[in-house]
């Protein structure tokens, strides 16, 4: 008889914390299925409490890989973004994550790779690493990316500068990236909050745009850096006057 | 079993205070090879510490009453089967793996609830729960099936239905335990007796093994310490003999060798698995012991073995 092949975890002699810590994660069952039924409820939730729309959702129908931009001025703006995708994308659906403060203690590092599937983003060393990690995972189509290029939580709610790295991933390179608006959060769940507020959030999501034209030298990303908070800001200022845009949004308001 | 009677159950706060003492005597052996001895004991206190911690967790669990012990259980041997998934590799087939989560939590729910035509509520539906493997297998044989695939399934197949048998229904049956009328002293002596033949069986290896008992299984093993820990297994039924006051010299001695050869039995076929993957340990889960399956191996093979001779000869409920 021929001997079986067991195709063990990659992670089997790890303790569980350090499980959580590594990336790519391996896939678990009990932890897709606890995903999906809290991101059903943190979708309810932010439906009830924070009238939460979005608007421009045709903008995200594809099956290729994206990378999702937005303004960052809370926490509700990583599950506001989640809350646009469809459930069964959620798990090839990365927010990516700074490992210096998402990936320390316990309960945050919990909630950030069960919960919110997040991807452990060097911000001051191993830069460069965490960026072939991402553009290694964009290469097989289906993969999302949930960037916020500001690289921090706006403390004033305006926009700050976008890091010229969002540039170096998306630069010659055919994946499609989304700007995307997030209206409200600032307000909602400002940073060093303890819990959020009922204020209105609102997502407005732009057209996908494409870099793959553009060489991959120092002035050309911050170049589609600068290109990517302007686009982002425009949403801001058109995307929320614009009622035939906002009937579109309540139309397509689903939770799945 | 609900926390009121635990409290004045003198089965129960017998057990609570033999668990102390053991521990206590453990941390002063410990401490004694530390301090007075200067050995090299910084593994084994990690091993105590662990020990510490779940004899507490099941203190709890057990005191709070028959539905938390049962949902413990069942819970327990998710995580346990969610380990052989990972170490054999059947967690990347989904319908494997969720069949058999759904047969565990049927095992569970079949423990829970009673038989629907007459007989009180709170005695588990014994029917049922012996019926459930055939359940369970029926669906496992299914999803090739629905599937439309047999390239591979029968290994899935295989696994799935160990995995389900092995740890879901044979390890449901200390759940269901809880369930007999004298559920304190069968849940807390088939516990207590093969967490303490593990321990009798590690100290006797260690202090004078010499003879490999199963070179080609688990290389760790010796015959020293295989027979300390059943003389050891034989001697703790007589001991704590007022868990179960109806039993006579025969469930006794019975009691002892399924406790004493059961035990370690069940430690070897875990390791046969083990050993046929290429892992040392199941996972990393409870420090200084490996993965919850490395710590409960004794207690699959003995809990079901002990419920039906303890069935036998007196009636659960």
């Amino acid at each position: 008889m021929k001997k079986w092949r067991y195709d063990s975890a990659r992670d089997l002699d790890q303790p569980p914390i350090d499980r959580l810590r590594r990336f790519p994660r391996e896939p678990d069952m009990l932890v897709y299925g606890l995903r999906s039924i809290c991101a059903l409820i943190i979708r309810g939730l932010l439906r009830i409490y924070n009238r939460f729309e979005i608007i421009g959702h045709e903008n995200l129908r594809t099956n290729r890989s994206l990378v999702i931009v937005a303004n960052h001025c809370s926490h509700l703006d990583t599950l506001c973004l989640l809350a646009a995708l469809p459930l069964r994308k959620l798990h090839r659906a990365f927010p990516v994550a700074a490992s210096d403060y998402f990936f320390q203690r316990v309960p945050r590092l919990w909630a950030a790779a069960v919960l919110v599937n997040a991807l452990p983003f060097g911000r001051h060393r191993r830069t460069r690493k965490s960026l072939t990690i991402c553009s290694e995972l964009l290469a097989n189509p289906g993969t999302i990316l949930i960037i916020f290029p500001e690289g921090t939580r706006s403390t004033t709610g305006e926009i700050n500068e976008f890091k010229s790295g969002i540039g170096a991933l998306v630069a010659g390179k055919d994946v499609a990236v989304v700007p995307c608006f997030i209206d409200g959060s600032f307000r909602a769940w400002p940073k060093g909050k303890r819990l959020p507020r009922p204020r209105r959030v609102r997502l407005i999501i732009g057209q996908p745009r494409n870099y793959w034209t553009r060489s991959a030298d120092k002035v050309e990303l911050t170049t589609i850096a600068n290109e990517l908070r302007d686009a982002v800001i425009a949403l801001g200022e058109g995307g929320t006057r614009s009622p035939n845009a906002l009937l579109k949004g309540i139309r397509l308001r689903r939770l799945t | 079993m609900s926390p009121q009677i635990a409290l004045y159950d003198p089965i129960f706060r017998a057990y609570f205070v033999i668990v102390l003492i053991s521990l206590a005597a453990g941390g002063t052996i410990l401490g004694v090879l530390r301090f007075v001895l200067r050995k090299e004991t910084a593994s084994m206190f990690r091993t105590y510490w662990s020990w510490i911690l779940m004899a507490g967790i099941g203190l709890v669990v057990v005191f709070l009453g028959r539905i938390p012990t049962i949902v413990g259980v069942t819970v327990l041997a998710i995580f346990a089967f969610k380990e052989f998934a990972r170490a054999s590799g059947l967690y990347r087939d989904w319908w494997m793996a969720g069949a058999v989560y759904v047969g565990i939590v049927t095992v569970g729910i079949a423990s829970l609830i009673s038989h629907p035509r007459g007989e009180e509520p709170g005695s588990g539906w014994y029917g049922f729960f012996v019926a459930v493997p055939v359940f369970a297998i029926a669906l496992i044989l299914l999803i090739p099936i629905l599937r439309n695939r047999a390239r591979g399934e029968l290994q899935r197949m295989s696994l799935a239905i160990v995995g389900f048998i092995y740890m879901g229904w044979m390890f449901g049956h200390l759940g269901f335990l809880a369930n007999a009328t004298n559920a304190y002293g069968f849940v807390c002596f088939i516990i207590f007796a093969t967490a303490f033949c593990d321990v009798a069986a590690f100290t006797f290896g260690k202090t004078f093994g010499r003879h490999p008992l199963r070179s080609e299984i688990s290389p760790n093993k010796t015959w020293e310490g295989a027979l300390g820990a059943f003389s050891v297994a034989m001697i703790l039924p007589w001991l704590l003999r007022f868990s179960f006051p109806f039993f006579g010299p025969r469930e006794l001695v019975l009691a002892g060798l399924i406790v004493g050869i059961g035990g370690q039995l069940g430690d070897l076929s875990i390791s046969v698995i083990k050993r046929d993957i290429g892992t040392k340990d199941m996972a990393a889960t409870i420090p200084g012991h490996g993965g919850i399956l490395d710590r409960i191996d004794s207690l699959i093979y003995a809990a079901p073995l002990f419920m039906h001779m303890a069935g036998y000869y007196h009636p659960l409920k």
